[in-house]
């Protein structure tokens, strides 16, 4: 058998659709380049966000940043101690929310049999989750500031715990519930109890997706300002102790921002810049976290 | 090929049975799901159990090993006999019946971890080894289900880079390196390609020297193939059980014959 030497030209079953087919196409085209120009307007936003703040707060920058605390104006100051403040805190936060809210969250998609505790929990916590941030300082405020008469590093602390916990909390259930039933029967069948199934196998089938959440969460702490407000209240000195006022990134550009001292409102750009590169490096681990881990069952 | 085969020749219930089945009744809450069971499973047999979906065959199979525990709303009434115990009763230790009863699973279920790990996190729930017997006990797992040569040189990659049939045969390594006496299989070829699944079949036979085995299959060509003895499961009850060869050529039951006849299922 020969090949055939020519080959038919384009019939008309591609005329199929006719009109119909030509508005189809249109619409096709019409929509997908809204989502682009839509797009195009957020990435804008981000990176003009982005703009200003390095243009603006690179000048600021120095080593003097980081080694010097805040000062009067036109001392010469630092962001050292909020720098320093805004660090602890979160870090601490994390370290007291990361196991309480893995460990709700693993009581929620483990044990609970959706019994009536674990809706209330779920119901509680998904409040939480959403609850205005300044609420949570007033509560601290309340039941840890005003007993203590005095502001602290620890109340600080304890407020970013609430806003940090409810999202480990749902990623973490969230995670342990895409876990395949086919894999916890076959660690179950091997004779694993249940506590070494779910730490031994589900925790670790669904860590880079749990990893990603504290992440997450860090990255939205670390940018809180209302809750630190009535609760570590700033300090203008170098002061690491939880038992006293404690500088934070936020709310020293939160008062600096707002202040009549030109060298003021420059080391609030500053400071702005450092959190918003800090968390941006933050999002973009989760997201090479999950993109290497997510697969991982 | 060699003697044990002979001592358990076909349909002779002699021997005392790995595991007995006594009146077994199942519920899936209100569902009734096996209506007394009475079954026996001979020692280092292949007994497939056979049946349209829905029959209760995978619901058996699930009793042998306590499976049902894990959900609130399901339970079992009679005797499951094995080593002279009714399973079923309370107070029994589930994770050293699980042990001594392994269980395979239709869809391959390699842990998010190393080959190496995968095959050791078994072991370790059960027995303290030094690192070398741990080391031989993988191994030997690893050739006994014939993926040694395949994987030797990557122990500790993930088990997930392993194809369906390679992590299939994974999980009975897994499952025989706990050393059951009895291995369950549910459906353990249905997702699998078909030379990966004349390779687990060729494997069963080679199991069945050392262990008893309880297969669940929908495919009838693979329980002629692979069983000794043959039960047939519809709507909750046995109808039949006998050797596979008898059950294929002269069944008694007309729900049998249908059912391999192709009539229904």
């Amino acid at each position: 058998m020969s090949v055939q030497k020519t080959l038919p030209e384009a019939g008309r079953g591609w005329q199929r659709g006719g009109a119909q087919a030509m508005r189809r196409r249109l619409v096709e085209r019409l929509v997908s380049m809204l989502c682009n120009i839509a797009t195009v307007i957020v990435l804008f936003v981000l990176f003009s966000i982005l703009w200003t703040l390095v243009t603006r707060g690179a000048a600021g920058l120095s080593l003097n940043t980081f080694l010097h605390s805040t000062g009067a104006p036109g001392s010469g100051g630092g962001l050292a101690n909020a720098i320093a403040g805004s660090c602890e805190q979160t870090g601490l936060a994390a370290l007291i929310g990361t196991p309480v809210g893995m460990m709700t969250g693993i009581y929620l998609s483990e044990f609970g049999q959706d019994g009536r505790v674990v809706q209330l929990v779920r119901f509680v916590s998904d409040m939480l989750l959403s609850v205005p941030s300044i609420l949570v300082g007033l509560f601290i405020y309340l039941i840890v500031v005003e007993p203590a008469g005095h502001f602290s590093g620890m109340a600080g602390t304890l407020s970013l715990a609430v806003l940090f916990i409810p999202i480990v909390v749902r990623t973490t259930e969230d995670m342990l519930r895409l876990v395949p039933r086919a894999m916890r029967e076959a660690a179950y069948a091997l004779g694993a109890p249940g506590w070494r199934v779910i730490l031994g196998v589900c925790l670790r089938a669904a860590r880079g997706g749990i990893m990603t959440g504290i992440l997450l969460a860090l990255a939205r702490i670390s940018g809180e300002t209302a809750p630190l407000l009535f609760t570590s209240l700033g300090n203008l000195n170098w002061s690491t102790s939880l038992g006293a006022p404690m500088a934070s990134l936020p709310v020293t550009i939160y008062q600096y921002a707002g202040s009549a001292y030109d060298d003021w409102v420059q080391m609030a750009w500053t400071g702005a810049l450092l959190i918003t590169v800090a968390v941006l490096a933050t999002n973009i681990l989760a997201r090479w976290w999950l993109t290497r881990n997510g697969s991982a069952q | 090929m060699n003697k044990i085969i002979m001592d358990n020749s076909m349909g002779q219930n002699t021997a005392v049975p790995a595991l007995a089945i006594r009146d077994l009744d199942f519920w899936y809450g209100e569902n009734h799901a096996l209506k007394s069971i009475s079954l026996d499973f001979p020692t280092r047999q292949v007994t497939g159990m056979i049946g349209p979906s829905g029959c209760g065959k995978s619901t058996l199979l699930r009793c042998l090993n306590r499976m049902y525990d894990l959900y609130p709303g399901q339970r079992a009434t009679g005797e499951v006999v094995f080593d002279g115990r009714n399973i079923l009763a309370p107070g029994l230790d589930v994770n050293v019946l699980r042990s001594r009863i392994g269980m395979v699973f239709q869809k391959p279920t390699p842990f998010p971890m190393s080959i190496y790990d995968n095959i050791a996190f078994g072991v370790r729930l059960h027995e303290r080894l030094p690192r070398a017997d741990m080391d031989q006990r993988v191994e030997s797992v690893l050739r006994r289900v014939a993926l040694w040569p395949e994987v030797k040189d990557r122990l500790n990659a993930s088990a997930a880079a392993l194809s369906g049939g390679q992590q299939q045969r994974l999980c009975i390594a897994r499952t025989i390196a706990t050393r059951p006496e009895i291995i369950l299989l549910d459906e353990p070829t249905s997702a699998l390609d078909p030379i990966s699944t004349a390779r687990i079949e060729e494997l069963l036979d080679e199991l069945k020297q050392e262990f008893s085995i309880a297969i669940v299959t929908h495919n009838l060509q693979q329980a002629a193939r692979c069983a000794d003895r043959v039960a047939f499961f519809y709507m909750g009850e046995l109808v039949e059980v006998d050797t596979a060869d008898r059950m294929f050529t002269a069944p008694h039951a007309k729900r049998t014959q249908d059912y391999i006849t192709g009539r229904f299922g």
